[in-house]
Order: structure tokens, then C-alpha cells, then sequence
């Protein structure tokens, strides 16, 4: 079987900048893949390029056999495969919890409304937010809204998850909350990519985990092998500082 | 403008060829061909058809006239906002007597000069003194009026009682009258200086108040002003001065010329002429009131008038500015570099010049270079909506620019187009962030609609300013004029925050 997504040479530079500097990494069907690493490793921007949130510079993305690179692939039919998640949470605050949700389904005529809403209802039982469907984003709390955010993804049934530092921004009792979620998700066999800074989360939940560090993967393998048996010296000084 | 003198179109020339020497002559002087080609026939054939029959040719059809604004008692608003005056009254009657129709446009004196240069207007009537300098590019009537300068100064001022009296002193005069030709002859003998003001009703103020000690002015708007008290009186006796004329651009509009002196002529005899004067010389003291209350009840259907136009320039002007706005606005957000570009410029233009500059430009400008007149409220709209659209562009700019980017990036993300991104996600927050600055610049425009008075549009000021020409109570009638904005801004802007609070929560 062909990997879900299949990354060759990835370069990205802004300006002058070189913040990926050729990453070689395939992530098969129902794979979870951690990527840690210290900030500015391009960790985020790597994540952003395997739904070309970024434009990328040079190499290869192929997500589900498009390639992303292609200019004749549609981008938006795509992405509707991917869900996304940010650090921020990006809920639109103009709408409701469950508008939120209904939005993408309704506009790109997945579903009528009706439909729409009892999936998003049925999404947001899932995330155990639905006694929130008519609030709105600012009044709930910074776990409440990355759960709403994760919903939203979930909203288009993809088949791939990416995850962009989800729990750096909340508060730490609020942080379990919605790493349970994202664990429920890798039991249900979804494919991810997880930028995360949870060493111990990383360590449960995924199949393999990637360290980068200065825009290219350093060291890679199970989380065992990456976390009890760390071969690169920068890997362990990482890991001496985050442990 | 020049035009092919009379003399030098010969009886046998075709319409073709005179079209064609019309157009060589257009390219020649760098004028509008346009318009320069558009009276030939006309012209050719009153002359073929000889001077007796000029005034059947003038019958049935209708002239645009141009006058001053406020020059009492030629041409003035009364209370009701109607332009009246000895040249209105006569520019009637003889219209009347000859069978022609006109449509006045009150101007402005110097406006109304460049609108007959331009072709805005057919002919001019405004207290004009006959000048050689004005007959090498204008055709003159008979003089229908004769006037002469005179000097006056406040009534209070007992000290100037001759040009001698002014050595070291100020006088004002109004730009471009025998006023000001006359005091700038006299003025290195008596050592005064010369301050050329727009308006009779400035000058007369600016005398009042102590700016200027005396002004030089046409006798017979001196004696309507001082028998309105006005608060000034004549010192000296009136100079021998020039006549009064009607005018054409020089070599156009024969027909129109000849039917006013063949009506002026008749009026004298039959008397209708000296009643016209009468009316405004003769006797104009009427015993008025003079309280604030019967000046705001006189004033008030002119002033409602020009409120009017100020809300309907005001509005269409926004419409289109918020059209322009949207479009210019998503251009400077966009990726395409060209539409980038055009917006960039687009808002560096309006920005980057006076309001009052693209009021001319739009009014006097662009008619000259594309040979089709426009009408002032079409100018005015112009103006303002291309002013304000540069400013709304960067308020959508603005606006759009300042949702957080994650918003469009969480959209694109679930594979919802760019388009349909910034229609359901990023232009409701931004119409939100935009409001306030979007209720800022109706106020703006609002406001500058004041500035479209001088290129003639009968708006709120213009109308203010046509009373005080007429009673010369300018401090009472601006308080009245600036309290009907204050009003109606207040009532506006509340309105606006009403439904700001409603649909932006």
C-alpha cells in the first residue's frame, strides 16, 4: 500500500530564509507521528506545508496521491481531506459553537443543514461540548475551544488530522482535556501528524516520532527508541532539557 | 476658447469644409473638438440667412445662462432661495418679449466666465463691465446698464472721507470687477493696498470688521447694499465708469446675441426697462424685520432647499464611494500585483490633492479636455465619491488587514474557497472593525459637500451664503446654517451608532 502522505526533498524558504532544508518522510495509513524538537526547528512550518497553508519552495507533498506541488491540483477538494487544528484555536467568533462546525459541510453542500447539524451535534456530544452548540467562542474556555476547533476539523470526515502545537496555549489543567480527545482519535485509526511539546503524550500515543532540529529530520523511531535510546547529541540534549 | 471670427467664414462653405477648418482649428489652439464642432451649422446658417431674420432663429429654443452668485442687485436670492435681481428681471423679460427660453446657473462671477469659455454655458449675464481685454475673447451686448466705481467705508468711520485718507491703508475689492481695476490704477498715487475678495457680502464684512477701511465697489450694488444696511456709506462721488454688457463666447451664438438686443432695445421703449430698475434702485429699503426669528422664518424654505442637495449629494456620493471602496479595497489585499498597482495609485491621487482642486478639476477641467459639459451635481458626485472612495479604500483595507490571518487560514484549511473564506469568515469581522470608520467618513463627506458651493451646487452653505449676499446679515445666517449641520450630523451619527449596536454585536 501506498503511503497517505509522501513528502520528498521538502524545501521552504522565506526570503532568504531557509526553515526547511530538504525533509525526506512518508506517514502510512492510520500512522500517528509525533514531530518534537526545539522552536524554530521549522517543525510548524513543515505541519503547514502538508496542506500547503505554506508555499513551498522546492520538493515534493503527496497527500493521497495528489501532489500538492501540482498547480493543476485543486488545493480546496484536497485540504477537505485534511482537518487542521492550530496552536490558537482559529474558531471564527462572528458565529456560534455548532456554525462553526455546520460551516464548511453547508458551503461546500457535504450535507443540507439539517444533516449538517446533527453531525455537528453529534461531533460536539463527541468532544463532550454539547450543551455549548449555541454559545459562542469567546465564552468558553481555552480547552473548550481547541475541542469546538477539533470538531470543526472533524466536521468534513478526513482522513487525515494535523495537529499544530494544539495544547501549547492553554492554561495546564485544560491540557488533558483535549489530549484525551486527540487520543480517542488515534484509537479510531485516523491518520496524524502531531507537532506537539508533550514528551509524555508523544511517548503513548504514537507509532513513530520524529525530532527535528534546524529544518531537517535529525533523528526518528519509535517512541522508545527516540525517548530510552536516544542516538544524536542533540536529541539528547533536548530531550536532558524537556524531560 | 478661440473661435473663426464672423468675418472669415465666406456665404458658399459647406458644412464639410467648415467642419474640417473647425476641427484644424481645435487641434491648433489645443481645444475640445468636440464642442468646437458642434455649433457650425447653426452659426453658418444665421449668417446666410442675414440679420433680420436672427431673432426667428433664437424663437422656441432655450439658453443656458451663467451668472454671478451674489452681486445685489443684479443677480440674488430672495427669501424663497429664487435668484431675482435687474439682470435676472431684464434676462426674463426679454427672453419673454423675444420668444426664447433660458435656464440661469448661478455660478459664481469667475466660475461663470470659465463656464462660458468652456461651453458650459451659452451666454454670460452678471453685472459684466464691457472691456476692451473681455471683447478679445467674448461678443458684447448694447450696454444695458450703466454703472461707475465708488467708495465706501463704515458708517462709524469718520476719518476716510477721500482717496487720500487711505495712505497706508487697506482697501477690499471684489476679484476681477472695475472695483478692483479702478482702485489698482489709483493706488500707487494714494499708497494704499488692494486685497481682492470673492464676494460683495465678504468684502462688505470685511470692512466692518476693521480688516480693510474702505471698499471700492459698482455704485449701484454700493447704494442696494448701504439702502439694506449693510452698515457702510458712500464717500465719494461715483467715478465715470464703464456699461454693463450681456455676453457670448466671441463668434458663437449670433442668434442668441441679436435676440437680446432686438428685446433690450423694446423694453426701453415700451418702459418695462426703467420699471425693472426701479424695483431694485429706486426704492429697495422695504421696512423688514430685522429679529433673528424672522430671518430664520424667511431663510428657512431656501436653507431646506439646500439641505436637500446636501443629503442627496451626500448620499449618492457614498453609495458610489463604498462601491468604489469595496473594489479598490480588495484590490490593495489581493494578490495580483497590477490591481495592487491601480489601487495604490488610485488612492495616492484622491488623497494626494485638495478636495477643492478635484472640485474644479471635475467642473472646468474635464470639460475643456473632453469637450462634454457636465452639470454640477454630477461634478459634485463626482468629486466626492471618487474623494471618499480612496478614503473608504483604505478603510476596507484596513478592516480586511486587521482579522487575525488564522481566520482565513483556519477556513482554507477546511477547503472552503478563498472567495467564499473572506465572504463568510473574514468580511464580517472586518465590516465590524470597519464601522466606526465607515460612519467617521459620512460625516467627512457630509461636511465637504460645503465645499461644492464654489463650483455653483445650490447646497447647504451655497444657499447660506446667497442669503447674507442679499441681507448682509452673514454672522446670523452662518449661525443658522451651521446649526441645521450640527443637527443634522448629530441625528445621523446617533442613528448610525443605533444600528452599529443592532447588527454588529
Amino acid at each position: 500500500m501506498s503511503p497517505k502522505i509522501q513528502v520528498k526533498g521538502l524545501k521552504k524558504s522565506f526570503g532568504s530564509n531557509e526553515v526547511l532544508k530538504g525533509i525526506d518522510v512518508d506517514v502510512a495509513e492510520g500512522e500517528v507521528v509525533c514531530v518534537i524538537g526545539p522552536s524554530g526547528s521549522g517543525k510548524s512550518t513543515f505541519l503547514r506545508c502538508l496542506n500547503k497553508l505554506e508555499d513551498i519552495t522546492g520538493g515534493n507533498v503527496v497527500v493521497d496521491g495528489f501532489d500538492l506541488t501540482d498547480p493543476k491540483v485543486d488545493l480546496n477538494a484536497v485540504r477537505q481531506h485534511i482537518g487542521m487544528v492550530f496552536q490558537h484555536f482559529n474558531l471564527f467568533p462572528h458565529m456560534t459553537v455548532i456554525q462553526n462546525i455546520m460551516l464548511a459541510p453547508v458551503e461546500l453542500k457535504k450535507a443540507d443543514k439539517a444533516a449538517a447539524r446533527a453531525k455537528a451535534l453529534e461531533l460536539l456530544k463527541r468532544v463532550g461540548l454539547a450543551e455549548k452548540a449555541d454559545a459562542r467562542p469567546a465564552s468558553l474556555s481555552g480547552g473548550q475551544k481547541q475541542r469546538v476547533a477539533i470538531a470543526r476539523a472533524l466536521a468534513m470526515n478526513p482522513d487525515i488530522m494535523l495537529f499544530d502545537e494544539a495544547t501549547s496555549a492553554l492554561d495546564p489543567e485544560m491540557v488533558g482535556e483535549v489530549l484525551q480527545v486527540i487520543k480517542d482519535l488515534a484509537k479510531e485509526g485516523m491518520t496524524m501528524v502531531v507537532v506537539t511539546h508533550e514528551m509524555g503524550f508523544a511517548r503513548e500515543v504514537s507509532d513513530r516520532v520524529i525530532f527535528m532540529a534546524d529544518g531537517v529530520i535529525c533523528e526518528q523511531g519509535s517512541p522508545e527508541a527516540i525517548f530510552s535510546n536516544a542516538q544524536q547529541p542533540r536529541l539528547q540534549d533536548f530531550l536532558a532539557k524537556v524531560l | 476658447m478661440l473661435r473663426l471670427p464672423r468675418a472669415a467664414r465666406s456665404r458658399g462653405a459647406t458644412a464639410a469644409t467648415l467642419a474640417a477648418l473647425f476641427t484644424v482649428l481645435a487641434m491648433f489652439f489645443g481645444s475640445a473638438g468636440a464642442t468646437a464642432l458642434a455649433p457650425a451649422p447653426v452659426a453658418a446658417a444665421n449668417q446666410s440667412a442675414g440679420v433680420l431674420a436672427v431673432p426667428a432663429e433664437a424663437k422656441g429654443k432655450t439658453f443656458t445662462i451663467g451668472t454671478d452668485t451674489t452681486f445685489a442687485p443684479f443677480e440674488f436670492r430672495n427669501g424663497n432661495g429664487d435668484l431675482v435681481g435687474i439682470d435676472m428681471d431684464l434676462l426674463q423679460a426679454i427672453a419673454k418679449n423675444q420668444g426664447f427660453t433660458v435656464n440661469v446657473k448661478s455660478l459664481g462671477f469667475d466660475a461663470a466666465l470659465q463656464a462660458l469659455q468652456s461651453n458650459q454655458v451659452d451666454g454670460v449675464i452678471a453685472g459684466m463691465s464691457i472691456t476692451d481685454k473681455r471683447k478679445l475673447i467674448f461678443d458684447f451686448s448694447d450696454p444695458y446698464f450703466d454703472s461707475g466705481v465708488q467708495m465706501a467705508v463704515a458708517k462709524t468711520n469718520n476719518d476716510i472721507k477721500t482717496y487720500a485718507d487711505l495712505a497706508g491703508k487697506t482697501v477690499a475689492v471684489k476679484r476681477g470687477s472695475e472695483g478692483e481695476t479702478f482702485a489698482n490704477s489709483i493706488k500707487d498715487q494714494y499708497n494704499f493696498t488692494v486685497k481682492a475678495l470673492d464676494q460683495s457680502a465678504t468684502m462688505y464684512d470685511d470692512v466692518k470688521a476693521g480688516n480693510s477701511v474702505a471698499v471700492f465697489d459698482d455704485y449701484p450694488v454700493l447704494a442696494y447694499g448701504i439702502s439694506q444696511n449693510n452698515g457702510l456709506k458712500a464717500v465719494t462721488a461715483k467715478e465715470a465708469g464703464s456699461s454693463y454688457g450681456f455676453a457670448v463666447n466671441k463668434g458663437a451664438n449670433a442668434d442668441l446675441m441679436s435676440a437680446f438686443n432686438a428685446g433690450l432695445a423694446e423694453l426701453k421703449a415700451n418702459g418695462e426697462y426703467q420699471k425693472i430698475l426701479d424695483v431694485y434702485l429706486k426704492d429697495p429699503a422695504q421696512a423688514e424685520d430685522t429679529s433673528f426669528f424672522s430671518l430664520l422664518a424667511n431663510s428657512f424654505p431656501a436653507l431646506m432647499k439646500g439641505l436637500g442637495l446636501t443629503l442627496l449629494a451626500t448620499a449618492l456620493s457614498l453609495v458610489i464611494a463604498l462601491v468604489l471602496g469595496v473594489v479598490f479595497g480588495f484590490f490593495k489585499v489581493g494578490e495580483n500585483k497590477i490591481l495592487r498597482g491601480v489601487a495604490t495609485v488610485y488612492v495616492s491621487i484622491f488623497r494626494g490633492t485638495p478636495l477643492l482642486v478635484q472640485a474644479f478639476f471635475f467642473y472646468f477641467g474635464l470639460p475643456q479636455l473632453t469637450g462634454v459639459p457636465i452639470d454640477v451635481l454630477t461634478a459634485g458626485v463626482l468629486t466626492l465619491s471618487l474623494n471618499a472612495g480612496a478614503y473608504m479604500t483604505e478603510i476596507v483595507r484596513g478592516g480586511i488587514q486587521s482579522v487575525d490571518p488564522g481566520q482565513l487560514e483556519a477556513s482554507r484549511s477546511l477547503g472552503l474557497s478563498y472567495v467564499t473564506s473572506m465572504r463568510r469568515v473574514v468580511v464580517p469581522q472586518a465590516v465590524k472593525i470597519m464601522t466606526p470608520s465607515f460612519i467617521n467618513q459620512f460625516v467627512i463627506t457630509l461636511k465637504d459637500t460645503s465645499l461644492l458651493a464654489v463650483i455653483g451646487f445650490a447646497e447647504l452653505t451655497y444657499a447660506g451664503q446667497q442669503i447674507y449676499a442679499s441681507n448682509f446679515r452673514t454672522g446670523e445666517t452662518l449661525l443658522i446654517v451651521g446649526a441645521i449641520y450640527f443637527i443634522v450630523i448629530t441625528l445621523l451619527t446617533q442613528l448610525s451608532n443605533v444600528l452599529d449596536r443592532k447588527f454588529n454585536k
